[in-house]
């Protein structure tokens, strides 16, 4: 890779520690590459997987995430949320081929002005070793991305991440706590699902694939794409059709609005 | 009125001003915050403490039914209960507030650099300063007993280098008068100077530190960056003393009193110290260790059990290995002395009253203990009223307090002066 | 937020601050404003040297006005300390504050990369950039004012809640005092008196008690209990229902303060309670002192931490040590006067049977917190304690810390000393053990110091057991939906800075509901909650931020995800059962926005739109 790669990072600051560390950071002098473009929100669990995703299809090379340390969060439990949803993050990025690496998430207080710049400096010469994002050059990873975006805006991923910490922390109605290794499996496999079916969808969008092609790109077995599809075909997702009368081949029906 | 702008202070003027009274906060120093703002962490959260407290400041700063008096000073009152004619001193900082914006580039150019009071001197500032990063307001202030420009009109780079125009070496100090209402006092404390007391070798060995300096020093923001120094070589420190009740819980020092505080923020320490270098092994030496709010208990159990943190219920007093400067812990096991040595000592010197705050009781006509301590005169049932109708205290200047009680009493006394102002209306 | 500013052109202005030389020294700022007059969009840029002074404020002022600007762009420092001031000054120019946005190119620039000036410029171009493309999408918002209404609700009649209920009152607010038992007063009935007075500490409490029933603005429910409450901070609707009739009474009320205070501690055979006679706890004793029923006694000893302190409850109960050494002064000093008048009205007893020890309403009390069955009960008779005349009571105290905090209880620690008051340590793995040897009474201990096993023969043991959370603690809980902590005592919103008021706008909690402490203590606490009760009656209204959740009720499918992460309890469901927002609660984290499964909730003034188009901006030129 180039030696004069300059990353583009997106860098998300809840306001009341890590944007206010940020601040400090700047107010005690202290330096840090000029690669990260800070957008500041009211509180880390403000940021869905989904726009992260967004962001890496769009040609970031890296996104940070900033919240409170856990146990500080100014709306006491904001953080609990954004380590669960971040991790989401990971495992969809990983699915889309990209490098995990390309995300962070990090506590800084509003006192750790020096750490700030250090975890900047630090991430950036973790994206300048990855490289620039394969997006720029490989469309297909953009597709890739663009799958686990919608999977991670779908209602069961969404629904299983937002509860995911209350489940691990609370009993439930018969006074059980879930076993966490199972409820990670559980999420797992979602995610796994979900992100394949979206991908499905997203790559049938613009023509009309067969199972055989599904399954080379998204590099899953035949007989999982196809059990995705009778899926997808019972939510009426998906329509099939027999361009050249032998392999039956499917495309996405898109529903109006979006 | 509100004299005071630390915690208990910030907190009676935001509940009086949120209710629509207009407040005046008067505070000597050039930024509120008070003793909270000098702190690392607080206990038993290790919240970060300038982190919750400047909202606070920047809300109470900005409210619009608070007047905020920086560097000023109350000079006299007089009048009564709903009427008091208070007269305020407002000294010059020889920079015009409304013109400073804080940029601090004055500050790098002064050639002046004095002991930073606000980092227990451990650290120097110049001779126009801010004396922290987070302080409200952000504007510089120029300290006259040093300054070359006010002391031998030599000098005067600041006002070179100010774009703004801000600097004012002719700036004389103010007086005005204003008439209020109620009066809150809410001074808070200072710290007892242990050097009087030779058996802690404090100001004699330099690896004898007071616990104020150490939370200056563990601060990020610090003198040190974070990194706790011995003072004879810089290095830093694997084995730590902590010795509680110096000066406080002893007659013969006059202070009999327990300063309800130290316990629980030396433990803290202890645990910040651990958590700043792994292999850092910190003994408390306590009379009783007074562990007695929420959550503290369990606070120091967590300290001795996953933070390793040894506590041994002795005095201590300090001696000192003349070869590598390590001070020598000497306490009680059974009833014989046995003698320890540790890379640092840290003391949890008593808290007093303000040294003027005789002074200002005498002014506002209150009363005060032997020690200095604001009294009510019915303790139990009236806490923070005084002898005087329409004054009322806060604080750890009417008797040892930690923060959430001076938080409780700041607003506790906000609705006993309420009380004052929705009675005379009606 | 989603309807369309009916076609009205996007004007935006843009200001670029030198803030002296401290952007302007590493930024090339006349370029960035160039750069901005650039992008789509924006009618107007300038650069100031300094965009917060007079002159800057004005400029701002002047080009809304001249270049019709209906969206404001500052490029400068933070906005944690200035964004209220250009807000101010925009909407001085007729302008909804919400319409402006604010770009850090100071400490998140300039200060930052002091020695890359090119990248630091092409830096504070892309954040202006990023800047414009939000502002475009910001819609001008109203905060929402909600009224309030102008009373208070009291739960608790003890001390801690009656001087809640009396400050109110004496703002003039009115004030609905609900308390369970048949009379006021709480815990303090049962003392005997306080520390620090010699007083009856009935007596002490019963000029507040006076004044509480007396008072115009209160309203006291007795032996009542609140049933119901639904709504929110200013707008409360509670009902309170007596406990022996079904009618309720409903009312509304603007802010509530819990003040249910806690009860003492007790178990079976915890140091032979309940199972030797003469085992007492501190509050029984304070009982025996009170009503003059005290047996002839030589050795008391007094055990502290009983239950506490990781023996069955985690935590410190804060006042047990301080009552203990009051109450081993009382015994040195006055015991003998106090057996002499209850020996006069006939009330002296030989010995304290097992049971009953407390009036009945202590005990219906705990009978209703467990239904364990009671210890054995002890046969035997105690021999007559004989103390030759002079002769006086040896009081110990068998302690771990001595909590005596503060100025007054270690002076009374002090002064318990002096009265050669023992004070014995023993650590937790080596407790005391008080036997029964034959028919006497004995404390078997280890000695510290000495190190050895000692005994000791006892006519009285007090144990100093904590506080501990009232039953219905967490029946009130639930019906406040705020929370209680692991030791079962109701949490604060923050245990610095917040230690009356809840995370739940509107409720407050003081006194020992809150945690164990003392009377003085649970008075500034109670002072407290009503100065922050107050505040929002004081106001008349509640003003909620623009910054919050919105249910797009089209979308909503009634999961209820968004309730669960709210930690707020900003989120209630209608009567259709869909989610809605609570104005006056929501404080704007964006949890539920994220969370929504169906994509349903957007964040007024951080739409998902809005943040996407700030951040992709940072990538293109193009939006």
């Amino acid at each position: 890779m180039a030696e004069d790669f300059e990353p583009k990072i997106v860098g998300f600051l809840c306001n009341w520690c890590s944007y206010a560390g940020a601040d400090l950071c700047g107010v005690s002098r202290y330096q840090y590459p000029t690669n990260i473009r800070v957008v500041r929100v009211m509180c880390s669990t403000r940021i869905s997987p989904h726009m992260v995703l967004r962001i890496l299809r769009e040609g970031a090379d890296g996104v940070i995430l900033g919240g409170c340390h856990i146990g500080d969060c100014h709306y006491i439990s904001g953080n609990y949320y954004t380590e669960r949803r971040f991790e989401m993050m990971e495992k969809m990025i990983e699915l889309a081929g990209l490098e995990p690496e390309r995300i962070r998430l990090e506590w800084v207080s509003a006192s750790e002005g020096e750490r700030f710049s250090k975890v900047v400096s630090d991430f950036v010469s973790q994206i300048k070793k990855l490289g620039p994002s394969p997006v720029r050059n490989k469309p297909e990873v953009a597709k890739k991305l663009e799958g686990a975006e919608n999977a991670s805006k779908s209602f069961r991923m969404k629904a299983l991440v937002s509860k995911e910490y209350n489940l691990l922390t609370k009993e439930n109605v018969y006074e059980e706590m879930l076993d966490p290794e199972r409820l990670r499996n559980l999420i797992e496999q979602a995610a796994n699902d979900e992100y394949e079916r979206s991908l499905i969808l997203t790559l049938t969008q613009d023509k009309s694939l067969s199972v055989k092609d599904l399954s080379k790109i998204i590099d899953v077995p035949t007989d999982r794409v196809l059990e995705h599809i009778v899926a997808l075909r019972q939510k009426n997702l998906i329509a099939m059709e027999h361009p050249d009368g032998f392999t039956p081949t499917y495309h996405a029906i898109i529903i109006g609005g979006e | 009125m509100v004299i005071g702008g630390g915690i208990a202070g910030i907190q009676a003027s935001l509940d009086l001003a949120d209710k629509g009274i207009p407040v005046h906060l008067v505070e000597k120093s050039p930024s509120i915050g008070g003793r909270m703002a000098q702190l690392d962490k607080t206990f038993p959260t290790n919240d970060c403490s300038i982190c919750i407290l400047a909202p606070k400041m920047a809300d109470c700063f900005g409210h619009p039914n608070i007047n905020v008096m920086t560097y000023s000073e109350v000079k006299e009152v007089s009048g009564k209960a709903g009427d008091f004619t208070v007269k305020i001193l407002k000294k010059s900082r020889f920079v015009d507030e409304t013109k400073c914006t804080g940029c601090c580039e004055c500050i790098e150019k002064c050639p002046t650099k004095v002991p930073n009071e606000w980092e227990q001197n451990l650290g120097v500032r110049r001779a126009i300063y801010i004396p922290f990063m987070q302080a409200v307001p952000r504007v510089v202030t120029i300290d006259r007993d040093v300054c070359r420009k006010l002391t031998e009109d030599k000098c005067g780079v600041c006002a070179k280098v100010c774009k703004r125009e801000a600097i004012d070496y002719e700036m004389k100090d103010q007086e005005g008068e204003i008439n209020v209402s109620a009066i809150v006092v809410a001074t808070g404390y200072d710290l007892w100077d242990p050097s009087v007391a030779p058996e802690y070798g404090y100001g004699k060995y330099p690896n004898v530190f007071t616990a104020m300096e150490y939370e200056r020093m563990i601060n990020a923001a610090g003198p040190t960056g974070g990194h706790i120094k011995r003072r004879s070589d810089g290095e830093h420190p694997k084995k730590m003393a902590f010795i509680q009740c110096v000066g406080s819980r002893n007659p013969q020092m006059g202070h009999p009193y327990c300063c309800a505080v130290c316990c629980m923020f030396s433990v803290k320490e202890s645990m910040l110290a651990r958590e700043h270098y792994d292999d850092i092994e910190s003994t408390i030496f306590y009379k009783d260790l007074r562990t007695c709010s929420k959550n503290f208990y369990e606070y120091t159990e967590r300290a001795r059990n996953d933070y390793g943190v040894r506590t041994i219920n002795s005095d201590g007093t300090v001696k000192e290995n003349p070869e590598n400067k390590n001070p020598i812990v000497v306490y009680d096991v059974g009833g014989r002395p046995v003698e320890e040595e540790f890379d640092i000592v840290v003391l949890a010197s008593t808290l007093i009253p303000r040294k003027d705050a005789a002074d200002m009781a005498k002014m506002l006509g209150i009363k005060a203990d032997e020690w200095g301590f604001y009294t009510s005169p019915d303790r139990v049932m009236n806490p923070g009223e005084t002898n005087v109708s329409g004054i009322f205290v806060a604080g750890y200047c009417a008797g040892p307090a930690d923060i959430p009680e001076s938080v409780a009493q700041g607003s506790g006394v906000a609705a006993k002066a309420f009380e004052v102002l929705a009675g005379s209306e009606r | 937020m989603e309807n369309d500013k009916s076609n009205e052109e996007l004007r935006v202005g843009v200001f670029v601050c030198h803030c002296g030389t401290n952007i302007g020294g590493f930024v090339d700022v006349p370029s960035v404003a160039e750069y901005a007059k650039t992008l789509p969009g924006v009618v107007f840029a300038m650069d100031n040297l300094y965009t917060c002074a007079e002159d800057g404020l004005a400029a701002i002022k002047n080009a809304i006005k001249e270049h019709k600007l209906n969206r404001v762009v500052v490029a400068s420092c933070t906005p944690r300390t200035h964004a209220p001031l250009f807000q101010a000054t925009v909407e001085e120019a007729g302008l909804n504050k919400y319409l402006f946005t604010f770009v850090n190119i100071r400490e998140h620039c300039s200060w930052v990369h002091m020695k890359e000036k090119e990248k630091a410029t092409e830096k504070a171009r892309d954040l202006v950039r990023m800047g414009v493309a939000r502002v475009k999408l910001l819609s001008p918002q109203e905060e929402p004012r909600i009224p309030v209404e102008k009373s208070a609700l009291v739960i608790g009649g003890g001390v801690a809640g009656m001087t809640a209920a009396h400050s109110l009152a004496k703002m003039g607010f009115p004030v609905h005092l609900v308390e369970k038992e048949k009379e006021l007063g709480g815990f303090v009935r049962n003392l005997n008196n306080l520390y620090v007075t010699t007083k009856d500490a009935t007596e002490t409490i019963m000029p507040l008690i006076e004044k509480v029933k007396s008072h115009p603005n209160i309203k006291v429910y007795l032996n009542s209990k609140v049933s119901n409450v639904h709504g929110f901070i200013g707008n409360f609707d509670v009902k309170i229902k007596p406990n022996d009739k079904d009618e309720e009474v409903e009312h509304k009320v603007g802010s509530i303060i819990v003040a249910t205070g806690a009860i003492e501690y007790t178990k079976e055979a915890l140091y032979g309670y309940n199972v030797y006679k003469n085992v007492v706890t501190l509050t029984e004793f304070e009982i025996m002192c009170k009503n003059k029923t005290l047996p002839k006694v030589k050795n008391v000893a007094f055990i502290q931490c009983a239950g506490s302190r990781g023996q069955d409850v985690s935590y410190c109960s804060r006042i047990c040590c301080n009552v203990a050494i009051k109450n081993a002064i009382n015994i040195v000093d006055n015991y003998d006067n106090l057996l002499g008048i209850a020996e006069q009205t006939g009330k002296a007893v030989e010995e304290v049977p097992v049971e009953p020890k407390a009036p009945t309403e202590v005990l219906e009390r705990r009978r209703r917190r467990s239904s364990r069955g009671r210890g054995r009960e002890d046969e035997e008779v105690a021999e007559e304690v004989k103390r030759g005349p002079g002769e006086r009571i040896e009081v110990t105290i068998f302690n771990r810390d001595i909590m005596s905090y503060g100025i007054a209880h270690e002076l009374y620690f002090n002064k318990a000393r002096e009265k050669r008051v023992r004070f014995v340590r023993y650590k937790p793995d080596r407790r005391p053990e008080v036997i029964m040897d034959g028919d006497k009474l004995m404390i078997k201990y280890f000695h510290e110091t000495l190190a050895v096993e000692r005994e000791m023969p006892v006519d009285l043991v007090i144990l100093s057991t904590p506080l501990i959370a009232q039953p219905d603690a967490e029946d009130i809980s639930r019906l406040l939906k705020v929370p209680c902590g692991q030791d079962g005592f109701f949490l604060e919103a923050h245990v610095k800075l917040r230690p009356v008021d809840f995370a739940t706008d509107g409720v407050f909690v003081c006194g020992t509901a809150r945690g164990p402490a003392d009377i003085t203590e649970s008075i500034e606490q109670a002072e407290a909650a009503a100065s922050r009760a107050a505040t929002p009656l004081a106001a008349g209204y509640v003003q909620a931020e623009a910054i919050m959740a919105h249910v797009d009720q089209e979308i909503c499918s009634g999961c209820g995800t968004c309730i669960d992460v709210c930690p707020y309890g900003a989120i209630t469901k209608n009567e259709e059962g869909l989610a809605e927002v609570v104005a006056a609660a929501c404080k704007g984290c964006g949890c539920c926005g994220a969370s929504c499964p169906e994509n349903a909730i957007s964040m007024t003034n951080y739409t998902d739109e809005q943040l996407m188009a700030e951040a992709l901006a940072a990538l293109k030129e193009a939006i």
